[in-house]
């Protein structure tokens, strides 16, 4: 088991480095300067920031010294355009935890809802229940989050006047809840979806199961069956689908953010695409990377450690 | 013989599918006596694993008990709630499963499994139910069983679950066990050891046992009495010793004589064509179309049970004194004869 | 239990000569089967068309597609003419204008206008008053909420509308929408399928071949998996630009690979069954074995996962185009369409709503459909009615 996380976590460290490598050459590689258009900067200045920032050499060296300034100093590099010469950590410290709000409440407010639909859907299957709770699936994994966000926006927001159109960034406590829940909303219904169709799936199945036949034959009740065999063994297979959505929700943050103009990583990922603000574009990227592969290490780890036939295997 | 524990009278029990309601149970008659072994043969779809699920009131959603009692201490199963049978299943009678490998929970510990019904519904401590589970697990002949306890049903062979799976059976004192093929599933080797088991711990315990099987040679040894299935009908039943002996419906017969043994040196026998379609259950005798010896009766109406002697009975017009006189195949005379001469040594 | 002996008379009944042996001699057959024998496709189609919601589902894919083909030429509108002096118009349709339904007709609220210059013709042409709305007295002034024909309001005659209306740079939406969803369909439609052949043909050799190909191929696969696809997504585009190809390559790259596994577990399934074996010891060679025996085998599946990929390469189209990545302006697309309307959604909301509608019918459509199709191929249900 050990050897197991070891392993997996050497992999998630090359991975990492291929991918800040490719995205630094990526990046660094698209036309464009990295001054200001209007460059209105006179040939000093730009000499100056040259030394500093080391762009006139070969982007081979340039990528010498970025990783040297990553693993040395934890440096970043600095952003030039959004916030010109603000180091990119600092640009990035404020943001960060506004997506993780977000995208944290919405997945803990979510689980728990598909976890109740998928359970009555499957206890009940094939009844008018199942069927309202699969169409309400259909219709909540098709539509794109960012047609959902402009709905609430519209209706619950500008119609009904019940919530805040935009983010108040500004606001605390209550308030600033307030000001998320339409974003947090938005968000919610895939990964509702997705819970409860797979769990649906899954209990299904598991109820049909013999050992289930068997524990009825023991003298379970209906509900203690249910919850101890049927329950309980659906679960396992769920951390499987739910720890990725982590990964997922981020990216569809993206656009949600934007919509309700919340100050966090996805409005900070296009506008400095756009603005090509090159080291930015940079950490964002491997911020989105480190997410998911922190994410991936999780379900493998966590794999292990629910189910015994993994656990006492010793590996996968 | 004492008084039968369980009786079940008339049971018809179909189910709906798209095609059309197939009619799996088509009202049988049997008695189970205290203390006996009573084995249901038959080919697959014959229907006996229908009328066991009936028992326990394990029948799929989308089956119909069309009419028929199950008599259980004078209770008639067929009316019982779910929350009624509660109070029976694992207490009064328990079910052994074909399939060992699918039957337990595989991320559940075996001890547990085996305690949990003890806890939740003996509301014994978890202590007591240990060691009552050790005991039990010892009596199934599974080796260190402290050890065993705590560990996964995929550490566990095959017979090594059959035997959890019974152990879990006999967790609560049942008076009646249901073994619905219990070693079809395992290999030939296992097979006869589980069956001693289940041998032993039936005349231990004094249980009652109901032995499912689609196999004769499986209760030549086990079976007190055994009733003989096709097509959702009794159609012999009898002393192990009369259908072994003297067999009287030519299903039974074609059934003896496809069973191997050592010294047969014909070709084994096959009976022909396939079971009905139970959507359209035929008419008269449901085994005529394969049957070498139907008369044209058996194709207009169905047979009544003659009766052979006072445990005896068997469905087919070739009893009936109009019929002409017909032997068994030959191939099975010798057999019986053989056996007979083996005995008389 | 009937028994004879408690029926004697009845059964005693029964005519002598039925008790004769029909059969005694006779070779008994297995009975031939009555039903027509029915082919895989045949019964995938029966199954299939079983499912309404998913038959519903397949209808609307086909009118949208209809559109998305000739959509675009139904009015005298390009994608990408301009009309300055009409941006932002609402939608109209004369023939639904006439019937007075309260959309289509171009209706437009205006709010706070003075009610004492409603009858000015100079500031409202003729005819242009739809409804009078929400009367109330602000500092003395009569004060009401106007709905106007916006055509009639601009003075255009009788003839010229946008049926969706127009965006904000007086474009066409109907148009676009439709040459939008032209676009989605291609690129879903494209990069579903070189997913399927780059999967197909790597799983089916990973699959077939085993041991340390295998290893290296499903090495390969896992490493491209580890990257997130929304950063693979992008850095692709960054550097091959914002072009049709580019698009689909980039939904290609990370996609094919669960393809490649699905074909790789379904060999896996195969390719040890008795009847490769047999093919093989008679001598068949290993690309008839792959294509011939294995892979027919895969289909149902292989269909399937293609079918609900190509919601999922819509979404991400759409998605990328809503983030500025998609195609280059003028060329529209649902997503483009979905930000800008979103810019405007509190004055002009049917700059979102038609395009919302398209693609969230889409979608759900594709869903059903290939939800309909894995029942159909499922092979547990095969014969089931």
């Amino acid at each position: 088991m050990f050897r197991y996380i070891i392993d997996r976590v050497i992999a998630l460290f090359i991975t990492l480095f291929i991918i800040v490598s490719i995205a630094f050459c990526v990046v660094r590689l698209m036309p464009g300067s990295v001054y200001d258009q209007d460059g209105d900067l006179s040939q000093t200045v730009i000499d100056t920031l040259n030394e500093k920032y080391h762009f006139d050499e070969p982007i081979i060296k340039q990528y010498g010294y970025f990783l040297k300034n990553v693993f040395l100093h934890g440096d970043w590099g600095t952003s030039m355009k959004m916030r010109p010469n603000v180091p990119v950590f600092e640009v990035m410290k404020d943001r960060i935890p506004v997506t993780l709000q977000i995208n944290l409440i919405s997945l803990f407010a979510a689980i728990p809802i598909g976890l109740a639909a998928g359970i009555v859907a499957a206890i009940k299957k094939n009844t008018i229940i199942d069927h309202f709770v699969s169409f309400m699936v259909v219709i909540f994994i098709s539509v794109p989050s960012f047609v959902f966000a402009t709905c609430l926006q519209y209706f619950v927001g500008y119609k009904a006047g019940a919530f805040p159109i935009i983010y108040d960034a500004s606001a605390t406590g209550m308030a600033a809840l307030h000001s998320m829940f339409l974003p947090i909303l938005a968000l919610m219904f895939s990964p509702i979806a997705r819970v409860a169709r797979y769990l649906r799936a899954e209990l299904a199945e598991t109820m049909n199961s013999e050992f289930m036949l068997l524990a009825k034959t023991k003298g379970l009740t209906y509900a203690q069956s249910t919850i101890r065999h049927g329950l309980r063994n659906s679960m396992v297979p769920l951390a499987n689908i739910i720890i990725p959505m982590f990964a997922n929700v981020l990216g569809g943050s993206l656009v949600v953010e934007n919509i309700f103009s919340v100050p966090g990583m996805g409005g900070m990922m296009v506008d400095s695409i756009n603005a090509s603000d090159h080291m930015l574009t940079v950490a964002i990227l491997v911020f989105y990377s480190m997410i998911s592969l922190i994410t991936v290490l999780i379900v493998d780890i966590s794999y292990g450690i629910i189910d015994p036939r993994v656990r006492m295997g010793g590996k996968k | 013989m004492k008084d039968p524990i369980l009786e079940v009278n008339n049971l018809r029990v179909s189910f709906r599918t798209y095609n059309g309601k197939v009619q799996a149970v088509r009202g049988i008659d049997f008695k189970l006596f205290e203390g006996e072994t009573l084995a249901i043969v038959g080919e697959s779809g014959s229907g006996k694993s229908v009328t066991t699920k009936a028992i326990l009131g394990i029948l799929p959603k989308n089956s119909i008990i069309e009419e028929g009692e199950i008599l259980y201490k004078g209770d008639d199963l067929t009316k019982y709630k779910e929350k009624d049978f509660y109070k029976i299943r694992g207490k009064e009678i328990s079910l052994i499963f074909q399939d060992p490998l699918s039957a337990l929970n595989p991320i559940m510990k075996i001890g547990k499994q085996i305690t949990e019904a003890l806890v939740l519904r003996e509301h014994m401590t978890k202590e007591q139910a240990k060691k009552r589970a050790i005991e039990l697990m010892e009596m199934v002949g599974i080796p260190r069983p402290e050890e065993r306890f705590e560990q996964y049903p995929f550490q566990f062979s095959g017979g090594m679950r059959q035997r959890i799976v019974i152990a879990i059976a006999l967790a609560s004192n049942a008076r009646i066990m249901i073994c619905d093929e219990p070693t079809t599933a395992l290999d030939v080797t296992i097979q006869a050891k589980i069956l001693d088991e289940i041998k032993e711990i039936k005349r231990k315990q004094k249980l009652s046992v109901i032995f499912i099987t689609h196999d004769l040679g499986v209760v030549a040894n086990m079976a007190d009495r055994i009733c003989v299935m096709y097509a959702g009908k009794i159609v012999e039943v009898g002393t192990a010793r009369e259908i072994f002996y003297s067999p009287a419906h030519p299903y039974t017969w074609a059934l003896l004589s496809s069973m191997p043994d050592l010294e047969t040196k014909e070709r084994l026998f096959s009976i022909p064509g396939t079971p009905p379609n139970m959507i359209f259950p035929p008419k008269g005798d449901a085994f005529a179309e394969r049957n070498q010896y139907a008369m044209q009766v058996d194709f207009e109406e169905e047979p009544p049970f003659f009766k052979l002697s006072d445990t005896h009975y068997a469905a087919t017009w070739l009893l009936h004194p109009n019929a002409p006189k017909v032997e068994m195949p030959e191939a099975l005379q010798h057999r019986i004869a053989r056996m007979n001469r083996k005995e008389g040594v | 239990m009937v028994l004879y002996e408690d029926n004697k008379a009845k059964y005693d009944a029964v005519s002598k000569d039925l008790f004769r042996l029909v059969q005694r001699d006779e070779k008994i057959h297995d009975v031939e089967f009555k039903t027509k024998p029915i082919g895989f496709f045949m019964d995938v189609w029966l199954r299939f068309v079983k499912n309404k919601a998913s038959v519903i589902a397949a209808v609307i894919i086909l009118i949208i597609s209809f559109f998305a083909v000739f959509g675009p030429g139904m009015n005298e509108y390009t994608y990408d003419e301009q009309h300055t002096e009409l941006t932002n118009m609402p939608p109209k349709v004369p023939f639904i204008a006439k019937m007075n339904l309260g959309f289509f007709d171009g209706g437009y609220t205006m709010e706070n206008r003075k009610y004492d210059n409603l009858n000015d013709p100079e500031k409202y042409p003729e005819g242009c008053i739809l409804e009078v709305i929400n009367p109330r007295l602000v500092n003395g002034e009569r004060i009401v909420d106007v709905v106007v024909d916006y055509y009639k309001y601009k003075g255009l005659s009788d003839e010229q509308c946008f049926w969706f209306g127009s965006d904000y740079l007086g474009r066409d939406i109907w148009t676009r929408m439709w040459r939008g969803a032209r676009v989605s369909l291609i690129i879903a439609v494209v990069s579903v399928c070189c997913n399927v052949f780059i999967g197909v043909v790597y799983g089916s050799i990973s699959g077939y071949y085993g041991g340390k190909v295998d290893m290296v191929m499903m090495r390969i696969t896992e490493i491209i998996n580890a990257f997130p696809r929304i950063v693979v997504v992008t850095l692709f585009i960054m550097v091959f630009g914002t072009g049709m190809f580019s698009i689909i390559m980039s939904l290609v790259i990370k996609d094919w690979v669960s393809t490649a596994r699905m074909v790789r577990s379904q060999f896996y399934r195969f390719k040890g069954r008795e009847y490769v074996l047999a093919a093989r010891t008679l001598g068949v060679k290993d690309m008839a074995l792959i294509f011939r025996h294995i892979l027919p085998n895969s289909i149902g599946p292989i269909i399937t996962s293609s079918m609900i990929a190509i919601p999922t390469a819509i979404f991400s189209e759409s998605f990328l185009a809503y983030i500025g990545l998609g195609l280059q302006a003028p060329e529209p697309s649902i997503g483009v369409m979905l930000s800008r309307g979103q810019k405007v959604l509190l004055q002009y909301p049917s700059q979102v709503v038609f395009p919302a509608i398209i693609i969230s019918l889409l979608m759900i459509s594709f869903n059903l459909f290939g939800n309909g199709l894995r029942d159909a191929f499922d092979p547990t249900l095969r014969g089931a009615e």
